[in-house]
């Protein structure tokens, strides 16, 4: 299998389809330094507790490069977890379970946007119905007030983080999360310059599901 | 009659209110529910809030700990928010340890401090890489009728105002330290933060400040942070998509709100004293 990338792309993504034998779909996905590894199980058979009559559960695990999950990983899980519900036609697996596994490869921090696209991939690879794409995109503000689109060395330079899901329908806002402090036309200029942005990971998706 | 009704359809028991601009607990789409803050009645901690939005009551008690500062951040002091939804505040939740729910929600609060920078954990060094203080911010939820981001925030950042930690001293050739309980000072809030939850129903109806029933049945939920004159948490987890003008509308929205609830913390906190 080879590894396709777009050079033209400033984010800088890198993907590799069905990198596990025993997933569903599998993507292992990068954008600039930072990696991670997604697959997706599913339909399976749902635990009695978490049993919906009506559409398919999904349940989100995130691992960290190291140590043991903690709070923060929580968090994350939420968050794709909220997104997949959203995105997925679960209404057509009714009392089965959808599960998102993540493994935290490298961090260069965008590790949610690079984990919320993963997951998108393996979503196409598994072949499951979805009723529009995602794709995210993070955006950084530096202590100069500079918004740019690759994470500062630095890690004490940014200001402020947004990361933007966007659908590929409409282009709408699925999901937002930030990190520090910023005013509000930081956060429209931010939002439209992501919106831009998406286009080009769509577009990146559309190819490498061409290229396998 | 209304009673059966709402508990046999309940979504279209809420879409009939709402298409005559009005919700079922006679609020409008974009009214608050009335919120209620009192400080400083649990004794026994360093700072204490309690805090209602509607039915929604969480307390917030702070307890100061004389800890080490970590290693890699030598000047600088803690500040540990835990959220506990106890089976009392609501049927979803049984008693064991936290659930998901609440530890995805300790880390929200926590974000939303470190985001504001509302305290400089520099001030609560006492000497750098010996001892600092910890302060653990405990956040109790008593009934759970939705916007739960908005009173721990509310709880918290009215707590933080009253919080009065002992004087220290330290002598490093001694490694001693010795507290004087009498002489309390307060620390610095250097800004006030102030949440917003809005809930989105059907995919277009915007309902602020949602209860449980009302989060239950929408599709979607954004949380709105502001800090002083910026904003330092818009938080969207997932659900319906957002056209930019319901956006713009919502952060107005928020800032107009914000106002009027830091005034009521310096009344709260002037009524104490």
């Amino acid at each position: 299998m080879e590894v396709i990338e777009s050079f033209e792309n400033n984010l800088n993504l890198k993907c590799k389809l069905q990198v596990l034998s025993r997933a569903d779909g599998s993507a292992m996905f990068s954008e600039g330094q930072t990696v991670v590894l997604s697959a997706i199980y599913g339909p399976v058979e749902v635990k009695m507790q978490k049993l919906l009559i009506e559409k398919a559960s999904v349940e989100s695990v995130f691992k960290p490069k190291s140590g043991l999950p903690g709070v923060s990983d929580r968090y994350k899980e939420y968050l794709i977890k909220n997104i997949c519900e959203t995105a997925l036609a679960s209404a057509l697996y009714p009392r089965t379970a959808v599960l998102v596994n993540l493994q935290e490869m490298q961090n260069q921090g965008q590790l949610i946007s690079c984990a919320i696209n993963a997951v998108c991939l393996a979503c196409l690879d598994s072949g499951i119905d979805m009723k529009f794409l995602f794709g995210a995109v993070s955006y950084f503000l530096t202590k100069e007030e500079e918004l740019t689109l690759t994470p500062p060395i630095n890690e004490s330079s940014v200001k402020a983080m947004f990361v933007f899901v966007f659908n590929n329908t409409k282009g709408d806002v699925i999901a937002s999360h930030t990190e520090g402090r910023f005013s509000i036309d930081q956060y429209k200029t931010a939002l439209d310059i992501c919106r831009d942005e998406v286009k080009k990971v769509f577009i990146f998706f559309k190819e490498t599901l061409l290229d396998t | 009659m209304a009673e059966q009704y709402k508990s046999l359809h309940p979504a279209k028991y809420y879409r009939d209110h709402l298409k005559h601009d009005i919700r079922p607990d006679g609020r409008e789409l974009s009214d608050f529910r009335p919120v209620v803050i009192n400080v400083g009645s649990i004794k026994t901690a360093d700072g204490s809030s309690i805090v209602k939005i509607g039915n929604t009551t969480v307390v917030c008690g702070i307890k100061a700990e004389i800890s080490r500062p970590k290693a890699d951040a030598a000047t600088k002091g803690f500040l540990v928010p835990n959220v506990e939804l106890s089976p009392v505040c609501s049927s979803k939740f049984k008693p064991g340890p936290p659930s998901d729910q609440a530890q995805v929600l300790t880390q929200i609060i926590a974000d939303i401090v470190g985001n504001s920078q509302c305290i400089n954990l520099e001030e609560l060094c006492i000497f750098p890489d010996k001892i600092a203080w910890c302060l653990y911010a405990d956040l109790i939820c008593i009934d759970y009728d939705g916007s739960l981001i908005d009173a721990c925030a509310l709880a918290l950042i009215s707590c933080l105002k009253v919080v009065s930690l002992p004087e220290v001293s330290y002598d490093p050739s001694l490694d001693k330290q010795q507290v004087n309980l009498e002489k309390r000072t307060p620390i610095n809030v250097n800004s006030v933060f102030v949440s917003t939850t809005f809930a989105i129903f059907d995919d277009k109806l915007i309902l602020a400040d949602p209860t449980v029933e009302e989060e239950n049945l929408c599709t979607g939920t954004l949380t709105i942070v502001t800090c002083n004159d910026e904003l330092c948490y818009v938080h969207k987890p997932g659900g319906s998509p957002l056209v930019d003008e319901q956006m713009s509308d919502c952060i107005e929205k928020c800032m107009n709100r914000s106002n009027s609830i830091k005034k009521l913390i310096k009344t709260a906190i002037l009524e104490n004293i």
